[in-house]
Parts: C-alpha cells; sequence; structure tokens
C-alpha cells in the first residue's frame, strides 16, 4: 500500500515481461482520483522532473491535471485510443451463467468485439481490427453511479463495502418485478416472472420502505446498473453484428456478482448467441497501453 | 422465501387457468369441449347441435320468452352453484348464431356498416385478423355447431379479439336450453335494444391496471332517450351521475376532465369518453366498491389490460363476483393510440412535439399531424419501459424495454427525499440542479471530450459526485431530485435512439404516465434525442399519455376493429 489509499495488486503482477528489450515484471497499482494532487506533490517533492522521464497519461484526468503534470511532464496518449490498442489478454476468463466457473477463454481471433469500457461512466467500442474501431455509445449509468447511490442511500465509504453488503442479499425487496405486476410471466412477449420491470419501485410504498435494509438496497443498485449496462451493451452487439462482449473496468475487479450477472444475462436474453467475457486486469488496460505509447518517444 | 433472480429462475407457468380446477373436470364430464377462454360459458348443459336454433326475429318483436332468452342465463347468480360466466365481446354474435344463417348475415352487415370504415376514417383491421373473417365465420359456423369452436393453445393469455363468434353462437344455442333461472323475468327494452344493435351493455368501461396506476376510461352516453332513461337500472344510473359528477373519487381517484373527449360516436351511441386515473395501490377498495355497489349485477363486461389485470382476477372473482377478460397490454395500446389519434383531441392534434427544447423562453409546444404513422417507435414510460416498433395497424414487436423507468424515478426520489407523491417528486426536481450530484465529461476532462465528440456538459456519470463526502453534504433534496428525473430521462432517451438507429426508425413517440405533467422531461428527451441523432430524429408526444392502453380495453370491449 501506499499512502493510506494507494494499493498495489499484486496478484496481477506479471513476471519476467520483455519491455523495449528490458527484462523485468510489471506491477499494477491504483489509487483514487481524488488522491492526484497528492501524487503530483510527491512527484514533486521526489524530484521526478530531474529524472527527464516521460510519463505517459491516459483517461480523462490526463487532459484536466495537465497543467499540474507539466511540473513532471507528461504526453496523452487517448483514452480510448490505449485501450484498444493493445487488449493483453493475458488471460480472459468468462462466465458461464448458470454454473458460474471461470473458463479461460482464447481471444486468438478476436475481431469484431465490443468492448464495453465500465469506468465512473460507460463507454462502449466496437472494434473491428486493431487499429480501426470507433466509440458506438455511452451511458452514464457506470460505477461512479452505484457508489454514488449507494453512498447516498445508506452513506457506504468505498467500493468494497458497498460490494460487500450487496453480495449479502436480496434485490427483489427493492425491485418490482414482472411477477409483482403480473402475478407471474407475461409470456406473450417471453418475459419471465422474476424479471425486474421496474427498479427500486417497491419503494414508493411506505411499509417497504421500512423493511428493507442496506443490503438490499445496495444489491438492488448493482443490479439496477449492471442491468442497465448489459442491456445497452446486448443492443450495440445486435446492431454492430458481433457476438463477443468484453466487459473491462475495476467495478469487476472483484465483483463477481456483477460478472455473473452480466454473463448469465447476455445469455439469457440474446438465447445463447452473445458471449460474455472478462479480463483479469480489467482497470489497466489504459496505463497498459500508455505505458507501451513510451515506444513512440524512446 | 423468493430467491428469485437470474440464478434461481422461478418455474414457468403454463397460461393461469381462467377455470377452476373443478370445473375443468366437471366440463369434461359434461362432454363439451372445453377451450380454456374467457369467453367459456358455464351454465353447463350440453352443446346444442346445430339446427335447434330460435327462430329469426326474436329480439325484434319485443322481448322474449324468459326460459328461452339467453339473457336471464347471464343473470344467473353464481352463487347457485355454478360460477358465472362472462362473455368476452364475442357474444354479440351470439344472436347471429342463434337466427338462421340468413338473418344471421344481414344482422351482420347492418353492423358493419355501422362500425364500417365511414366515421373512423382509414378502415382498422382487428388485430391480427381481418374482421371479414369472423364476420363470415360467424354467420357459417353457427351451423357448426360446436366443432367450429376454434381452439386456441392453452397458453395463448392474448386478448379475445380472435376470439370467434363460433364459439359465442354455440353457447347462445346451449344457453336456450336452460331451465329455470333466479335471474329477473323481464327484459327492458333497453336491454333488447342493445342486443338487437349487437352493442355491449351499459356501463362501458376500459381498464388498464399498471404497476403504479390504475387508468379507467368511461364513456358517457349523452343520448340517453326519456324511455331508455326510465328503464335504466338504478345502479347504473348511480354509475353514472357518480363518475360524471365528480372529479375527485375518494382521496386518490381523479377524473382528468381537461382530457375529455366530447360527442364522440362509439358503436352507434354519441357520448363523452371521461378519463379516470387512481393508484394500483387502491385496486382492493375499488373492488369493494364494486360489490358494495353491485356491479356484478349490471352484468357488464370489465374489459381489463395491463399486468394488474392477471394479478387481480382472482380477487375481482371472489370479492367483486366479476370475472375480467384480460387483453394484452401492448395489444391494447397501439390499438388505443391509432384509435385516439384518428379521433383527434376535441379538434385539436393528439400528437404534439417541442420547438427550441432547450430554450426556457423559446420552448414552444406545436401540434404533430402523424398522418404517415409507419414505421413507429413507441416508447411507453410507465412503472417500466417498453420499447415497441410498430410497422403497421396489426404489425408491431416489442424490441425491448429497460427496468430504469417512472417507477424508479419514483422509488429513488422516495429513498433520497422522502417525498410522497408524484407530484411532489416533479416540483422538487424542478427547483434543483443535477450537475451538483451528476459527474459531467467536464468534471473528468476538464472539458470536452473532443475526439469523440463528447461535450462538457454531457453526463459522464449519473450520480458520480456522491461519493465524496464534502459533495454529498453540499446537495439538497431538489438537487437529488432532478438527478434522479435526468439519468432516469437520459437512459431512456438513449436507449429509444439505439433502437430507432436499429430499427431504422425515425419517429419516435413517447407516451405512459411518466410524462404526465412532467415538462422537464418532456424537453429533455426532445433536446436529448435531436441532438444525440443530429437531428434525425424527432420525439413526439401525446396528449392522452397513459390512457391509451385503456382505450384500447375498451374498444376490444365494444369490438371495434
Amino acid at each position: 500500500t501506499y499512502g493510506s489509499t494507494g494499493i498495489r495488486d499484486v496478484h496481477l503482477e506479471l513476471k519476467d515481461l520483455t519491455l523495449f528489450g528490458q527484462r523485468g515484471n510489471l506491477h499494477f497499482i491504483s489509487f483514487p482520483t481524488q488522491d492526484l494532487s497528492t501524487f503530483i506533490q510527491m512527484g514533486r517533492d521526489k524530484n521526478f522532473s530531474t529524472l527527464q522521464t516521460v510519463l505517459c497519461a491516459t483517461g480523462g484526468g490526463a487532459y484536466k491535471s495537465e497543467k499540474d503534470f507539466r511540473t513532471i511532464g507528461n504526453l496523452h496518449s487517448d483514452e480510448l485510443d490505449c485501450l484498444t490498442k493493445r487488449l493483453l489478454c493475458i488471460e480472459s476468463v468468462s462466465f458461464n451463467g448458470q454454473r458460474p466457473q471461470k473458463m479461460p477463454s482464447n481471444l486468438d481471433d478476436p475481431y469484431p468485439l465490443l468492448v464495453v469500457n465500465i469506468g465512473s461512466g460507460v463507454s462502449i467500442l466496437a472494434v473491428h481490427s486493431k487499429d480501426n474501431y470507433k466509440r458506438v455509445t455511452g451511458t452514464s449509468l457506470g460505477e461512479g453511479t452505484f457508489l454514488g447511490l449507494c453512498s447516498l442511500l445508506y452513506g457506504c465509504e468505498s467500493f468494497e463495502e458497498a460490494l460487500e453488503m450487496a453480495s449479502k442479499d436480496d434485490n427483489t425487496q427493492a425491485d418490482k418485478l414482472s411477477h409483482d405486476i403480473y402475478g407471474g410471466d407475461h409470456e406473450r412477449f417471453g418475459l419471465p416472472g422474476w424479471t425486474v420491470t421496474s427498479s427500486f419501485r417497491n419503494m414508493f410504498y411506505k411499509e417497504k420502505r421500512e423493511s428493507v435494509s442496506k443490503e438490499d438496497l445496495a444489491r438492488a443498485t448493482l443490479v439496477t446498473i449492471t442491468n442497465s449496462f448489459g442491456s445497452v451493451a446486448r443492443m450495440c452487439a445486435v446492431n454492430e453484428e458481433t457476438n463477443r462482449v468484453v466487459f473491462v473496468g475495476n467495478v469487476l475487479h472483484v465483483n463477481t456478482l456483477s460478472m455473473k450477472l452480466l454473463a448469465y444475462a447476455l445469455g439469457f436474453w440474446s438465447k445463447g448467441q452473445l458471449k460474455a467475457l472478462f479480463l483479469e486486469r480489467e482497470g489497466y488496460f489504459g496505463a497498459v497501453s500508455a505505458l507501451l505509447g513510451l515506444t513512440n518517444f524512446s | 422465501m423468493r430467491r428469485h433472480g437470474p440464478f434461481h429462475p422461478r418455474v414457468h407457468w403454463a397460461a393461469p387457468p381462467s377455470l377452476s380446477f373443478g370445473l375443468h373436470r366437471l366440463l369434461l364430464l359434461r362432454g363439451t369441449r372445453i377451450p380454456l377462454l374467457h369467453h367459456l360459458s358455464l351454465d353447463g348443459g350440453m352443446v346444442n347441435p346445430p339446427g335447434v336454433s330460435e327462430s329469426i326475429g326474436r329480439e325484434a318483436f319485443g322481448p322474449p320468452p324468459a326460459s328461452s332468452d339467453w339473457l336471464p342465463a347471464r343473470w344467473r347468480n353464481g352463487r347457485s352453484g355454478w360460477p358465472r360466466a362472462r362473455l368476452c365481446p364475442g357474444w354479440t354474435a351470439a344472436e347471429e348464431g342463434r337466427s338462421s344463417t340468413l338473418g344471421g348475415l344481414l344482422g351482420r352487415q347492418r353492423w358493419l356498416l355501422r362500425m364500417g370504415a365511414g366515421w373512423l376514417g382509414a378502415p382498422m383491421e382487428r388485430h391480427g385478423r381481418a374482421s371479414a373473417t369472423s364476420v363470415s365465420s360467424g354467420g357459417e359456423q353457427a351451423a357448426g355447431g360446436p366443432e367450429g369452436r376454434r381452439q386456441e393453445p392453452l397458453r395463448r393469455r392474448a386478448s379475445s379479439a380472435s376470439v370467434p363468434a363460433v364459439g359465442a353462437s354455440a353457447e347462445g344455442a346451449r344457453r336456450d336450453r336452460l331451465g329455470s333461472y333466479s335471474g329477473p323475468t323481464s327484459v327492458s327494452r333497453q336491454r333488447v335494444e342493445s342486443l338487437r344493435k349487437k352493442r355491449p351493455l351499459f356501463p362501458w368501461f376500459g381498464l388498464d391496471i399498471g404497476g403504479t396506476l390504475v387508468k379507467l376510461v368511461y364513456f358517457e352516453p349523452k343520448d340517453i332517450t326519456a324511455e331508455e332513461e326510465e328503464e335504466e337500472v338504478e345502479s347504473l344510473k348511480s354509475i353514472r351521475k357518480y363518475l360524471t359528477s365528480n372529479v375527485a373519487y375518494g382521496s386518490t381517484g381523479i377524473r382528468d376532465v381537461h382530457l375529455e373527449l366530447k360527442d364522440l360516436t362509439l358503436c352507434g351511441r354519441k357520448g363523452n369518453l371521461h378519463f379516470i386515473r387512481f393508484p394500483t395501490h387502491d385496486m382492493p377498495a375499488f373492488i369493494q366498491m364494486g360489490r358494495d355497489k353491485n356491479f356484478s349485477s349490471l352484468h357488464t363486461v370489465f374489459c381489463a389490460t395491463g399486468g394488474g389485470a392477471y394479478k387481480f382476477e382472482q380477487d375481482f372473482l371472489t370479492i367483486g363476483d366479476l370475472q375480467l377478460c384480460k387483453l394484452d397490454e401492448l395489444d391494447c395500446l397501439i390499438k388505443g393510440i391509432l384509435y385516439i389519434d384518428s379521433v383527434g383531441f376535441n379538434g385539436r392534434s393528439q400528437c404534439y412535439y417541442f420547438e427550441n427544447p432547450a430554450d426556457s423562453e423559446k420552448c414552444q409546444k406545436l401540434p404533430f399531424d402523424l398522418k404517415n404513422p409507419y414505421p413507429l417507435l413507441l416508447v411507453n414510460i410507465g412503472s417500466g419501459v417498453s420499447i415497441l416498433a410498430v410497422y403497421s395497424k396489426d404489425n408491431y414487436k416489442r424490441v425491448t424495454g429497460t427496468s430504469l423507468g417512472g417507477g424508479t424515478f419514483f422509488g429513488l426520489c422516495c429513498l433520497l427525499t422522502g417525498c410522497t407523491t408524484f407530484e411532489e417528486a416533479l416540483e422538487m426536481a424542478s427547483r434543483g440542479d443535477s450537475t451538483k450530484v451528476d459527474k459531467l465529461v467536464r468534471d473528468i476532462y476538464g472539458g470536452d471530450y473532443e475526439r469523440f465528440g463528447l461535450p462538457g456538459w454531457a453526463v459522464a456519470s449519473s450520480f458520480g459526485n456522491m461519493m465524496s463526502k464534502e459533495k454529498r453534504e453540499a446537495v439538497s433534496k431538489e438537487d437529488l431530485a432532478r438527478a434522479t428525473l435526468i439519468t432516469i430521462t437520459n437512459n431512456i432517451g438513449s436507449i429509444a435512439r439505439m433502437c430507432a438507429l436499429n430499427e431504422n426508425i425515425n419517429q419516435v413517440v413517447f407516451v405512459g404516465n411518466f410524462l404526465r405533467i412532467n415538462t422537464i422531461a418532456m424537453r429533455l428527451l426532445a433536446y436529448a434525442l435531436d441532438y444525440w441523432s443530429k437531428g434525425q430524429l424527432k420525439a413526439l408526444f401525446s396528449e392522452h399519455e397513459g390512457y391509451f392502453g385503456a382505450v384500447g380495453a375498451l374498444l376490444e370491449l365494444l369490438k371495434i376493429p
């Protein structure tokens, strides 16, 4: 750990890598964007600039904090470029809905691919080849929403805490299911009774509001958000005619619940046509590619 | 214990039995065929072979003797041990069936002429089937008797639009054989007249029982003759007076007077169409009221759609002694919209759009003539959202939906702000500033994300700022309400846009009670759709937003194609 919030994901470390002719290990470290100013300050204190190194940065914050970074020296790379340029599929993982188990899957012939990048917000990219991709659409309901809503609804302090609560309980308390409206399935359109028809709808009723627990709310929020971008991803996949959807982003970091839900939902609603894929080093692709972008400047 | 969810899917139902199990067996024993449809007559008795039919023109000569009239059969109260049947509108052809084929056909022609293209503009075919088919089948199959009765597959719960006159005719024939009745023995001339003109009995209701609101449309006849009035049953009169002289019912029922359609002609009667709503939560009270006011004695048909029609069916039966004719909600929605659009809104246009939606001062609501409605993307925003692509009167499909709908807005608002009504939530939202709550692109990028054309004011992450404690403390309830509204609206708009793109449709109509008095959402949808599609898509709205399902149910009752 670094300071109070920086974390090095030791389990993701890539050993004995050859990069730019040098052998070494690749480490993956993350800390909240809020602490960026502290990071920059540390850079200043430790006299980064004297090292005359080039710092490749990507992500929205690269643009925003550009001025601050100038003191250390930086270069931009576009966020989404970085993401797609090198999809280092060290080990891609897919979940087989009903019996969720991690199955390694090969991305040998990756294209065309739909990449769903889940950060604070969500961007969906259709990748047709290494250099040919486009941003199809996005949604503002992403990890940020999940965390923001959780904090508002019951004051959770961190992502891990929110996830932990979510994994415990039942979203059917907060949501209105098809079952609640129809008393069963809505067969005509193939909507089974356990489908959520209206998220959080039950929260209108006072009695239900009082009986719902924090865990239920956390779960409902997670399910709502996951279903939302899962559904959008499915529509995009259909539109772009791809049948593989890769979900990346830190919200999936230790979030097996979301992963299972996505894998199941995508399979169910597409009748098995679509496959949801996940990657081990979810949130780091932008950073890795920024690093690789260094080749342009050496 | 409801551990439902994607990992423990419930056992899927087959079609819910509309008859009790015992009844099924009884009918089996009696050797009748059992279509599990709502029009089934449960009066028992053997099916009449063809040939035993009443003489033609019975109705034309005044009230027939009770013993062989099917009316008293319908009035028998179910407490004699036989649950009472409610025929769905298919009964109108019962008259056909009983008469000889020729008389039947003539009668049918008269009815057709009345219902024909003349007053409806472009003739609207019954969903899924040409009216002509069932007409002729009504005439011919009367001779065919029960064999002609079409068997619907067990699983279909869909509307009885397809219920052929056939089945009804056979039942009509059967009824005549019944012996003693406990019902009234004289038939009012009004009812006979109604029967002669193949109209269902008053009152005429269409019901749409949604997840949050129940929508009721009521047709108030204005052309009641003195004679008719004299004969009118007391309870019918009191219902009419109660509904039309009040604008509020109990503490939660409301009649939207400004939506009333005046001087409408339906099924040959002139009158006004009233639009009433109340929370689904109060459904038990409604059923109780129906019981207290003896609705069941009116023997009227209650056509209901929406999920609640299925959910509350049992309650209607056991408490109110009323059988619902259940109809599919999306079928009714389409029907309702097409009908209301064709009759217009008291001379004005039903459909409208917003010019300059983003500018509060210049924003204008302008009428839109939906003369080329197809193809159309219909976005129904109720508790949840369904998106339909409509290609023609009879050809539509449900493209997708989302669970983040009006119910989510309301539920989240209740949780976050403690509001108690929809109006209150909207009012708070109108005063708030969502940019304090949401993380915008410029909050992340410090400006626009030019590479992909994302302007700085676009929301990158809804509620994204709420992770930070200081920001949480700085926002007000109004800001939260607004952010919730914006989030839900943007999400719906975005999905609608994607669907429009996928389906190659550029007219998007938003309906549903989420948009009621919700100008913020409407303008946002109009703006967002226009902006993100670069002017390709047009967002349209409708005056009678949430009532189309109920109107469709009413039309089904009157068997208007």
